[in-house]
């Protein structure tokens, strides 16, 4: 549902001043291309896209669009899984891609200063050459940008020793829905006063555009080895997950691939040598000194096998590891081969009740007649059921969803969350009233009016926009698919 | 081939029409933009989105523009024929996408149908079609374009075309430098091998090979006779039809294809095994090793279109194995600077996944130092004729590649496809360094012989 568009040529003229014919694309064919991040149930084209280069432009550009009153939603990569970058209320996109300059790399201070669209991988990449790396590391990370990971306080395998995007934030610089800019890099890891940009971690576009990040950088270890587990069935996958945890043990990750999954990995570009025999496997990493690897890894192989694990296999080298790092990062689009579209679901439980939350999505989905795979963070406790569908399918794509809608309510009920690192965006914003009181999510829409007093960046998202005593009146039906503006 | 502006009326916008009257199925073949689940692994792959960061120039927006039109949601326009266009078809999206989408085979599609549904200007219609009707498919044809383009160079002829056009403010595609006459004379009939023969293959001579590169061609019949093996290059066939695949002529390719099997049917001796056919241009040798694709299931050229993929090995293919079991000796230093950088063509990454074979190629030569190369498998930008119809653009996807060549240090960049060849001639030109670009079939050749490239 566009807004009328506000777009005039006088506007257009002022953008494109500030950043050249490039950074334009308008147009009806190119703008449709925008409607949709990585979740394509949500569909909705922007009436004009902007590619600023820099803080600077930017600023400008915010203003103007202030002055215009358009809403606005930011986009880096659009891989986002829950519509965060959509554009669900029309107006305008705000795009980083064209931000990807590595701004500062100090390896003695161990960070590092980029643009808000520098991709994650590449960052990583650039450090590498100093022996350190940019640990949050989502399955995505060869093509979602920095900016996005702080938006949505991303995670990744190796979060699990490390901690999600926030923990590695030392500060951000922000342009406010009124062309302000904001400058949050501070010199300490204590922050003097208000901590804001632990506050503005997370906010999925809704408080302002970042444009500019300092993270931590942390050291490659000594030692890394990978361990694969593998077992005849998911359950007892995830009953070895619940062990090693409550065994206190320390990997630096611990994934579990179920068999669809390596079917379709195995059979992809990024085919790592997953057995096609295994019903469902636990890929570890394990970092440290030669001891401390070694102490891990023989606690690890005893508890998988006292869990039903047949065989524990170690990459032999580092290429292996690699190998099988990008099979699994690879898991979500390798699900392409089995339909045409994939639902991500995103959803944390306590870790000790991996097993049977997973039993219950399988049972869900086999009662809508749904195919489940499952490929998750399981060291955190962060489901990823993925269903696959074809949109083209309206049925279908109601099953989903309330599959989606069942197994989010599961969660939260065994003690879980609506989400472990995709956000909220607006497939999961009505989630909210599962999760929260009014009381709470009010006091969630002061704090976004003092950073956007117009309400005009990414409205629509995170935060429902209807009282959550009629989105409870209402059955859960296809109606979520289109959101409501 | 020279003083094509940037924008030629051979990629003008052509004109739209309602999705209505379109026939949908040959614009865009719907079931492999299916495969796409919109993940945007594929995005930093891409030359075209790495230039513009705007997503309709990536690959998951084009196959999101394919799919609208398919779907009807949108009109088959100008700036849906620009995106199409725009597009390298370098393949790196096929590297780095999970759910195996063809994108090669989906964009060569596209572009057949919008070649045949939504035809450009008469004047570029005109020059589509001398080029690839009239010339590449001819030798003759084709040595005569050569021996004129050498005069207007030697003439100084084409430098005053190229400053007034430049001075009209056209961005002008070089034009590449034809050698003198006699290196470009043919392949003998058969090369012998060296010493005592392995064994005997074909080998594809191409159309512009010889016009510009005769001395890549020798070099890799020295090369393969080195190795130990007779060659001959492949009668009754000049070009493969890898640029109409490529460019929206999928009937001018599927002609040139059923001429090619009908030469390749022409080789095969009762009773024998049919001989390796050796190809030593990347973009080539990936087009005959997909030829099928170009015929219908129940075609029978189908079935020997496969039955030809079996026999086609890239010269880094073939050589890789056999060089170890018999290892040059002459040294390659003094011929050449060091040290040397490879640069992967796309058409042999990402189309035909080979990356190791070139590398154990030049490991295998005595006196040559390999330094790696920064995104080695990032696209150059040559990408067949793209040089000449989007100059501009060809020239932007290979700045970054520059920046990284002067960092590597090489002295000396290596090849395995003509058009990468004169794209980083021409760049290298364009900045004033001091590095040669070479085939490697050029340095093996004189790893065996000891002689120099001629
Ligand atoms: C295959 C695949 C695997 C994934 N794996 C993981 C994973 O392991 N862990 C994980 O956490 N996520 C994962 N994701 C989700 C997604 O990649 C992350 O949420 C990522 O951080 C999004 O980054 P992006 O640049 O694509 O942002 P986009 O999708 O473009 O945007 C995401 C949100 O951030 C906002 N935004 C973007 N840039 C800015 C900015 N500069 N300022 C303010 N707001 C901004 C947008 O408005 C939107 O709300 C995966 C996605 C895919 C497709
Ligand atoms: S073929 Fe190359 S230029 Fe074309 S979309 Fe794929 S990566 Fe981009
Ligand atoms: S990586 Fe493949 S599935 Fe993902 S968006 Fe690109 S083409 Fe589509």
């Amino acid at each position: 549902m566009a807004a009328p568009s506000a777009i005039d040529e006088t506007l257009l003229r002022a953008l494109e001043a500030v950043v050249g014919a490039r950074g334009i694309v308008s147009g009806h064919a190119r703008l449709s291309t925008y409607a949709a991040d990585g979740l394509p149930l949500f569909s909705q084209a922007p009436d004009l896209v902007v590619l600023p280069r820099d803080t600077d432009e930017t600023a400008r550009v915010m203003a103007l669009l202030h002055t215009a009153g358009v809403p606005i939603a930011a986009r880096g990569s659009g891989t986002g899984l829950t519509g965060g970058a959509t554009p669900a209320a029309g107006g305008v996109v705000v795009s980083t891609a064209r931000m990807r300059s590595i701004l500062e790399l100090a390896p003695a201070d161990r960070r590092a200063r980029v643009q808000a669209g520098v991709v994650n991988a590449d960052l990583t990449t650039a450090a590498a050459a100093h022996g350190l790396f940019y640990a949050p590391d989502p399955s995505s990370q060869q093509a979602c940008t920095i900016g996005g990971n702080v938006a949505n306080n991303s995670g990744g395998p190796h979060c699990f020793r490390h901690g999600n995007t926030t923990r590695h934030l030392l500060g951000v610089v922000v342009v406010l829905a009124d062309g302000e800019v904001l400058d949050l890099v501070r010199d300490s890891n204590d922050p003097v006063g208000l901590d804001l940009v632990g506050n503005f971690c997370g906010s999925e576009g809704t408080f302002g555009i970042v444009t500019e990040v300092v993270v931590k950088l942390v050291p490659v270890p000594e030692r890394v080895e990978t361990l694969l587990a593998l077992f005849t069935d998911l359950d007892a996958a995830c009953g070895a997950v619940s062990d090693l945890i409550a065994q206190r043990l320390e990997p630096s990750a611990i994934e579990v691939l179920d068999r669809l999954t390596i079917e379709a990995v195995e059979a992809s570009v990024y085919a790592a040598g997953y057995p096609v025999d295994a019903g469902a496997v636990v890929l570890c990493d394990v970092e440290g000194t030669d001891e401390e690897v070694e102490a891990i890894a023989t606690d690890l192989v005893r508890i998988a096998e006292r869990n039903g694990a047949f065989e524990v296999r170690r990459a032999a080298d580092a290429a292996e590891r690699k190998r099988l790092w990008a099979g699994r990062k690879g898991a979500f689009g390798a699900m392409g081969r089995v339909a045409p579209d994939l639902y991500v679901a995103d959803a944390v439980v306590p870790r000790t009740k991996l097993r049977e939350l997973v039993r219950l999505a399988t049972e869900i989905c086999r009662e809508l007649d749904l195919k489940l795979a499952n490929v998750f963070h399981a060291g955190d406790g962060n489901l990823h059921p993925n269903i696959s569908y074809d949109r083209r399918d309206p049925d279908e794509v109601r099953r989903v969803l309330l599959a989606g809608t069942r197994i989010l309510e599961a969660c939260v009920a065994a003690g879980g969350s609506i989400t472990g690192e995709h956000g909220v965006g607006l497939e999961k914003r009505d989630h909210m009233c599962a999760l929260f009181g009014e009381d709470d999510l009010d006091a969630m829409r002061d704090v976004r009016r003092a950073w956007d007093p117009s309400g005009r960046l990414n409205p629509d998202k995170l935060l429902p926009i209807r009282r959550c005593s009629e989105i409870h009146a209402d059955a859960v039906t296809t109606e979520r698919v289109v959101p409501s503006a | 081939m020279s003083g094509h502006p940037n924008h030629t009326a051979a990629d003008a916008p052509r004109t739209g029409g309602s999705t209505r009257g379109f026939d949908l199925a040959s614009l865009v073949e719907y079931t492999k933009t299916l495969e796409c689940i919109h993940c945007g692994l594929c995005l930093t792959s891409c030359p075209t989105y790495q230039l513009t960061g705007v997503e309709s120039s990536s690959p998951r927006g084009r196959i999101h523009l394919m799919r609208s039109v398919a779907e009807g949601d949108l009109e088959p326009d100008a700036e849906y024929a620009d995106e199409m266009d725009f597009c390298l078809l370098c393949r790196h999206c096929e590297t780095a996408c999970p759910a195996g989408v063809e994108f090669g085979a989906l964009m060569e599609h596209a572009r057949s149908g919008l070649t045949e549904q939504m035809p450009r200007p008469p004047l570029a219609r005109a020059l589509r079609w001398i080029g690839f009707r009239f010339v590449l498919p001819r030798r003759r044809v084709l040595d005569l374009a050569g021996a004129a383009l050498r005069a207007v160079q030697i003439t100084g002829v084409e430098r005053i075309g190229r400053w007034l056009l430049a001075r009209a403010g056209s961005v002008v595609p070089t034009s590449p430098r034809v050698p003198k006459g006699r290196a470009r004379r043919r392949l003998e009939p058969s090369t012998p091998a060296d010493g005592a023969a392995r064994g005997a293959v074909d080998v594809l001579e191409g159309c512009v090979m010889p016009v510009l590169f005769g001395r890549v061609n020798r070099a890799t019949g020295r090369s393969l006779a080195g190795l130990g093996y007779e060659s001959r290059p492949l009668a009754g066939v000049t070009c493969c039809g890898s640029l109409h695949a490529h460019n929206g002529d999928l009937d001018g390719a599927r002609t040139l294809a059923r001429r090619m099997l009908a030469a390749a049917r022409a080789t095969e001796r009762d009773g024998s095994d049919p001989l390796p056919l050796v190809v030593n241009s990347a973009g080539c040798s990936a087009h005959l090793k997909e030829l099928h694709h170009l015929f219908d299931p129940d075609d029978p050229d189908r079935a020997a279109a496969e039955e030809l993929a079996a026999r086609v090995y890239d010269f880094t293919e073939f050589a890789a194995p056999r060089l170890r079991r018999r290892p040059p000796e002459r040294s390659i230093e003094g011929a050449w600077k060091g040290p040397f950088a490879y640069d992967d063509p796309c058409h042999l990454c990402h189309a035909q996944q080979i990356r190791t074979p070139p590398r154990d190629v030049l490991a295998a030569l005595p006196g040559l130092e390999l330094v790696p190369l920064e995104n080695s498998e990032g696209c150059c930008g040559s990408a067949g004729i793209y040089s000449v119809l989007r100059p501009a653009d060809s020239a932007a996807v290979l700045e970054p590649k520059l920046d990284a060549l002067e960092r590597s240090g090489a002295r000396t960049l290596v090849t395995a496809n003509p058009g990468c060849h004169l794209q980083w001639q021409a760049g290298i030109e364009r900045r004033g360094l001091d590095v040669r670009v070479v085939h490697v079939a050029e340095l093996v050749a004189r790893a065996y012989d000891g002689r120099t490239t001629e």
